[in-house]
């Protein structure tokens, strides 16, 4: 009885347009604040599946960029105040002005010796017309040589096509842009647990390494 | 007597309330072991106090075993041990009780002889004897004492009785413990702290202390080691490891630290987490999200800020999905993320994942490369426990920090993959891996939809460590390059701490401790430290296996891989040494040493490999020798150097020596035959295994023949590893060679020296597998996942995802295509990272047009591994073992296994024998003795799917050769899983116990003497080399070319270069594991005390972060920022306010509509009135 009361009563204020309208306007702000609410943290973390979220890559703004000293990539003095360099190699190292130098030249500042008679720039010794090198340093410091600018733009024109976009939107100048592209990546293998090519497997060109077909 | 029965009646009421208080019930129960007396106290007004007197009883002694063991069996041991040493009169002392017919782990021996010593020291030799101690006489009395006598001294006293009667190597360990100021010291610190605890909080209820009690329990490893009370705890991992103390005391909470960890990917705006920086996907499929649950675990246990705490809160988090729902991932995949993690620059990279293939050059690279990078990579050692050397990559590497599991009861877990590390085999020896334990098992974290949830599996132990990193980190970013790969793991591992009675393959440095490790680090010094740190072949049981086997002379030189970390710079090499220093005094000089080590040092570690051997002058001498090994590393200057960095290392030893045991009971175990998984595919030696159908374990007597090992060292077998052709040993020196499981080819040298041996005398004993091409043709396989990953979710899982791929004999591996020969260096050590000593083939007969494929693959057009791209089919390379070629060699014998494969139940001696998968006798000498049952035919089984047996199969064939001058003998038996640990089959030790019987002393065993004895009848067609195998790309022997039949020439024997002793005058301390210890420089950062009065509550297993806001206004709001405050609530302001005008004009549109009453009209009138009045006079009146 008194259940049925209840019942009706709620009915008929259920039935009243302004509890209606409440109700609808509840629900659009509640929609609205949801929506909001993805699109801020949408944009707050960035989502490598959306690619507006990521900004495209800009060859040119990457290639001739400048140097934390002021100077241009174009033409770097090949003595400098500090240097950025290579970091993991075992006897070799290449800092950022192109220089290959053995780990125990490197100079406080980051730098290569230049004084050293060994100390070489734009070393391409090791590195075949593909554009691979057998050794990891040799690839950085002629990936750096001015001359390889146009072959990157093309790398970082095909970049933006795959997975590698994601690698490559975070790079901020060639240093790096080399850095990156001469390490080893999915490229470089076959059947995922052998190198294309074992003896040259750092390549900073656009081509994947040649198969090693010799035993 | 009214008094105690009243006493009893309270204490048993006490226990019923605790009981049902629920969770801290066992701990209590601990507490009131003690203190019982204490519980009746408030009641009677006395207690009882224990006192015991205890004396010796003469001629009787406890010998204790190093297991729980039958009746025989202990019996045996100690026939074994008194055998020798000339004690005649001695019984065991019947223990008539209930469980006498268990197995139990002491006896008690009457031993009566004019000089005692010599028996017991016998019976302490036995590698199995734990120990011997004599037996008392324990009186124990209860009386009464009134309350207000002092209490300290009663409560201080059965605490000492206790420990006392715990004593055995419990307190030993103890004794050896590193941490300064010992654990008593610890654990009465916590006590205080707690006293201190429960007086300032008033309401408190009292249980809560005894939680409090428990936490001095937990870091008090090894005090009760025998039997421990199963106790609830809270499983809030960063209270146990007292992270809190970082965080309160100095504000450390991960700030400036990133982490990269590799998962299966974290949902947007999970509550738990404040800084996710960046989350990125490297996987095939559209998300980034978490669908396992597995991700969101692993970096809640890192950073997790609510509910379920992390240790660093506050690390900027970089979330790498790198695995797809179905728990897959490539190598590819890795590579790309890899080089993302090295470009973001991150500081720690957790990696709980694991597989078992080490041999994958380009992600083992990739490894190197981001450790050389200067990231600290941290990874589960895996889930393949309790079998020894079933290490996963990448935790097995030197750089990186693999980490084990334990549970909250500081026992290893049984799902946590125990070393050696098995990439050195054969001709090398393992390094010791995991590098230290931590908390894995029923660890809380957080789960994928919020809220908590409780996993196991050294995955869950990885993040806590990583965690504890980044936390460490935090408080020492300041010291910029000093803190790197190397020396993080340095100082975990020195201030780790170590749990009695479990050996370094099982607990590597010991269990974490934070505290520690923050003091370690805070000082750290740049430096190169060894790993282990001393070689004692003496200490059991952490130097399991080498402290089971003394050295004598002759014997196959022992190696132990010494891990060399060095934290002066990514690169090194040793300029000095290393040199051997024997003590004269201790007879060092009876020891002569080879080493061989890592040509550099990179990235940041390397390997000393010491092989140890007697030289002639100790051929007939017992006991202990000492010395030290030294070394020095040289790293090029660093941060303003200008001198190269050099650190000088040492590396005591110490030894013991026996006189050469006789022939017969040296056993050669051949180590170089044994070819496994990861290169090729061996297919396991049980065909109806289902669940793991590959042989990827090392074969080693230290890893899956353990079991056999120590049978063996039981029986007082003196067991040496071969790790070359069989060229290469001195025949004259052992009584049995031990072929178990072998897949290799054979050199016609070694068969022709094999036969010259066995007529000198020299016996043979083979455990042979099946071999049926038929059967390995259907056991080929469908390669769906070049490369799988697997992520441990549960302990004691294996390979899951490889499971559901298996189904009627079809069996998945995860190398696929390309195979290539592992180079492996002369005496042990790890291998080189050099690219030149590889050498690589490239499958002729690829089923697809692969570089197409592969470009296809790489611009991600492949969003499926369903496409077909790397899908092959792959037949196995041998059967269970190479029948074949072992025929070639028993040829001359006139022996041969057969083509059958038979499997079934029969007895020997009584005991339940299972012969899984094995081959037949298919010749046999007619004077021979060959025993025989009925079996079932597993051929028919697998190609036609009938059931048939093989009546009679001929399993067990024995032979005395007819040499020259007294020839050996020759055993063959057709199934090598009942030696194998692996296979969790019915072992068969009794039955290679009788074997070896024959083969050392030529008596047959009367269980070994069949009833009637019927010869095998030759059969004509023996098992043929499979064609297509591809044997010959993993084989030692065969040439890599397109025959695959051609053999190589036989490599020359290892030379040992030993080092030239340079003496030194001094003696080495008794206890070597405390000489280790890690340089240090000034304090330059405030550093905890390590043993802190103030020790925080554990009983509040905190939920909250202590103060997150004031964190976050310090320093500038991330991207990540959880929730965008400000704006979301100006808009849910706006509009409320704009329905509050909608309401109104509603309101207002509909009033001229609608109708009055009478009663309304008239009500409204009134209150005009009353309004008017009041604006009057201010006072309405009262109608």
């Amino acid at each position: 009885m008194m259940l049925a009361w209840v019942g009706q009563k709620l009915c008929r204020l259920l039935r009243k347009p302004p509890v209606l309208a409440f109700i609808l306007l509840l629900s659009l702000i509640y929609c609205l604040m949801s929506l909001l609410d993805q699109r801020l943290l949408t944009l707050s973390s960035s989502d490598p599946d959306d690619p507006s979220a990521r900004p495209p890559i800009n060859p040119s703004l990457i290639l001739e960029s400048v140097r934390p000293d002021g100077n241009t990539t174009d033409d770097p003095g090949p003595v400098a105040l500090s240097c950025r360099n290579s970091v993991q190699g075992i006897e070799l190292i290449a800092d950022d002005r192109g220089h290959v130098c053995e780990r125990r030249h490197l100079v406080s500042t980051g730098c290569c010796d230049t004084e050293i008679p060994s100390t070489r720039r734009y070393q391409c010794d090791s590195c075949s017309e593909h554009g691979c090198c057998s050794v990891y340093e040799h690839c950085i410091s002629c990936c750096l040589h001015p001359d390889k600018k146009p072959l990157l733009h093309t790398v970082l024109g095909k970049a933006s096509q795959h997975r590698y976009n994601l690698v490559y939107s975070s790079v901020t100048d060639q240093f790096e842009l080399c850095l990156t592209k001469c390490r080893t990546s999915s490229l470089s293998v076959l059947h995922q647990n052998v190198y294309r090519n074992a003896r040259m497997k750092f390549c900073y060109g656009v081509m994947a390494p040649p198969l090693d077909r010799t035993e | 007597m009214a008094g105690l029965r009243w006493c009893l009646v309270v204490l048993l009421a006490f226990l019923t309330a605790l009981a049902s208080l629920g969770d801290e019930v066992p701990g209590e129960g601990a507490v009131t072991d003690h203190e019982g007396h204490a519980n009746c106290q408030p009641g009677v007004g006395q207690r009882v106090q224990v006192e015991f007197a205890s004396s010796v009883v003469e001629h009787e002694y406890i010998v204790g075993f190093n297991n729980y063991y039958t009746k025989e069996a202990r019996r045996n041991f100690i026939t074994a041990a008194l055998n020798h040493s000339g004690v005649v009169q001695w019984k065991i002392l019947p223990r008539d009780n209930p469980a006498k017919h268990l197995p139990s782990d002491f006896d008690v021996l009457e031993i009566r002889e004019s000089d005692p010593g010599t028996g017991l020291a016998a019976l302490e030799r036995h590698p199995n004897v734990r120990r011997v101690t004599r037996q008392r006489l324990v009186v124990r009395t209860l009386k009464f004492v009134s309350v207000n006598e002092t209490e300290l001294a009663s409560e201080d006293a059965p605490e000492a009785d206790e420990e006392e009667e715990d004593a055995g190597d419990a307190a030993e360990e103890g004794a050896e413990e590193p941490v300064e100021g010992s654990e008593e010291g610890d654990a009465a610190a916590v006590e205080e702290g707690d006293e201190e605890e429960v007086a300032s909080v008033k309401f408190q209820p009292p249980r809560r202390s005894f939680t409090l009690g428990n936490k001095a329990f937990w870091h008090s490893t090894g005090r009760h080691n025998g039997r421990k009370l199963l106790k609830a705890v809270p499983r809030q991992v960063t209270s146990i490891l007292q992270a809190d103390r970082l965080w309160k005391q100095f504000g450390f909470t991960g700030k400036g630290v990133k982490v990269a960890i590799f998962d299966t990917g974290l949902k947007k705006g999970h509550p738990h987490f404040r800084r996710v920086k960046e989350r990125t996907n490297w996987t095939s499929e559209r998300t980034l999200d978490d669908a396992v649950g597995h991700g969101t675990f692993v970096t809640g246990v890192i950073a997790s800020q609510a509910d379920c705490l992390g240790f660093a809160p506050d690390a900027e988090l970089h979330i790498f999905r790198i695995f797809t729902k179905k728990q897959s991932s490539f190598t590819s995949w890795f590579l790309d993320a890899f080089n993302y993690a090295i470009l973001k620059k991150v500081h720690i990279l957790n990696l709980s994942i694991g597989g078992p293939d080490f041999t994958d050059q380009p992600f083992v690279d990739k490894v190197w490369e981001i450790t050389a990078n200067g990231i600290i990579m941290v990874s589960a050692i895996g889930n393949d426990g309790p079998l020894y050397g079933t290490l996963n990559n990448p935790a097995d590497q030197l750089d990186v920090i693999g980490v084990g599991g334990i549970n909250f009861e500081d026992q290893i877990a049984r799902f946590s993959s125990r070393g050696m590390t098995t990439w050195e085999l054969p001709a090398g020896y393992g390094r010791v891996k995991p590098d230290l334990v931590t908390y894995g098992s029923a660890v809380r974290g957080s789960n994928v939809g919020g809220g908590c949830k409780t996993l196991s599996g050294t995955s869950v132990a990885s993040p806590v460590v990583a965690g504890a990193v980044a936390l460490l980190m935090s408080a020492v970013l300041h010291r910029g390059s000093v803190i790197n790969p190397a020396s993080v793991k340095q100082a975990l591992m020195a201030s780790a701490r170590r749990l009695p009675g479990v050996s370094m393959y099982e607990q590597g440095a010991g269990k974490l401790d934070l505290i520690k490790a923050h003091h370690v680090l805070s000082r750290y010094k740049p430096q190169a430290s060894l790993s282990p740190s001393y070689i004692d072949l003496t200490e059991c049981h952490y130097m399991w296996p080498f402290c089971t086997q003394p050295l004598y002379h002759t014997g196959m030189p022992i190696i132990v891989n010494v891990t060399i970390l060095n934290g002066m710079g990514v690169s090194g090499r040793i300029i000095e040494g290393p040199t051997w220093h024997p003590y004269p005094r201790q007879y060092g000089h009876l020891l002569q040493m080879s080493f061989s080590h890592s040509e550099v040092i990179w990235p940041w570690s390397g390997f000393l490999a010491v092989s140890i051997a007697v030289t002639e002058e100790g051929a007939s001498w017992d006991g202990q020798v000492q010395g030290h090994v030294e070394l020095t590393i040289e790293s090029p200057p660093e941060d303003g150097d200008t001198e190269p960095r050099r650190s000088t290392v040492r590396l005591p030893v110490k030894a013991v020596i026996i006189a050469t045991p006789p022939r017969s009971v040296r056993v050669l175990w051949d180590q170089y035959h044994n070819l496994r998984y990861p290169p090729g595919y061996f297919p396991r030696d049980i065909l109806n295994t289902v669940h793991d159908p590959l042989d990827w374990l090392g074969d080693h007597i230290h890893t899956n023949f353990r079991d056999m090992y120590q049978s063996l060292r039981a029986h007082n077998y003196y067991v040496e590893v071969l790790g070359e052709p069989f060229t290469c040993f001195d025949a004259k020196n052992y009584g049995t060679l031990l072929i178990a499981d072998p897949e290799e080819e054979y050199f016609p040298e070694e068969a022709a020296k094999l036969r010259r041996d066995v007529d000198e005398g020299l016996s043979v004993l083979i455990f042979a597998e099946w071999y049926n091409v038929p059967v390995m043709k259907k056991v080929k396989f469908f390669d769906e996942n070049t490369k799988e990953w697997w992520i441990p979710d549960t302990g004691g899982a294996n390979l899951p995802a490889l499971t559901d791929l298996y189904n009627t004999l079809t069996v998945t591996d995860t190398s696929l295509g390309v195979l290539r020969e592992w180079w492996i260096p002369d005496t042990g050590g790890a291998n080189l990272p050099a690219q030149t000593d590889l050498e690589w083939w490239i499958p002729d007969t690829g089923g697809a047009n692969l570089p197409a494929l592969t470009d296809l693959y790489n611009t991600l057009t492949v969003t499926d591994t369903s496409l077909g791209v790397l899908r092959e089919w792959w037949i196995p390379d041998t059967g269970g073992a190479n029948l074949p070629a072992l025929n070639d060699l028993l040829a001359a014998w006139g022996m041969a296994f057969s083509d059958q494969v038979v499997e079934g139940e029969y007895k020997f001696n009584d005991h339940d024998q299972y012969y899984a998968s094995g081959t037949t006798l298919a010749r046999f000498p007619a004077e021979g003795t060959v025993i025989r049952h009925t079996l079932n035919d597993q051929v028919s089984e697998i190609l036609e799917g009938t059931k048939q047996t093989v009546p009679d199969a001929a399993i067990l064939g024995l032979y005395q050769t007819r040499g020259a001058a007294g020839g050996g003998r020759i055993v063959l038996y057709g199934d090598s899983s009942c030696i194998d640990s692996n296979h969790n089959q019915k072992e068969c030790f009794t039955l290679l116990s009788a074997l070896l019987h024959f083969t050392s002393s030529g008596q047959l065993p009367s269980t070994l003497q069949p009833a009637t004895t019927v010869p095998v009848q030759p059969v004509l067609e023996l098992p043929e080399r499979a064609d297509g195998s591809n044997l010959h790309r993993h084989s030692k022997v065969l040439v890599n070319d397109l025959d695959g039949r051609t053999q190589r020439p036989l490599p020359p024997c290892m030379e040992r270069l030993w080092a030239v002793p340079q003496p030194v005058n001094q003696s080495g301390p008794v206890n070597l594991y405390q000489s280790a210890k890690l340089l240090s420089v000034g304090l330059e950062s405030p550093v905890l005390p390590l043993h802190n009065d103030q020790r925080d509550s554990l009983e509040e297993a905190q939920t909250t972060w202590p103060d997150p806001l004031e964190d976050l206004d310090s320093g500038p709001l991330g991207p990540s920022f959880r929730r965008p405050h400000l704006p979301t609530y100006g808009l849910v302001a706006l509009l409320i306010a704009s329905v509050c005008v909608l309401c109104y004009l509603y309101r207002k549109s509909r009033r001229p509509r609608r109708r009055r009453t009478k009663q309304a009209v008239v009500q409204q009138q009134q209150q005009q009135q009353r309004r008017a009045l009041s604006a009057s006079n201010g006072r309405v009146p009262v109608v």
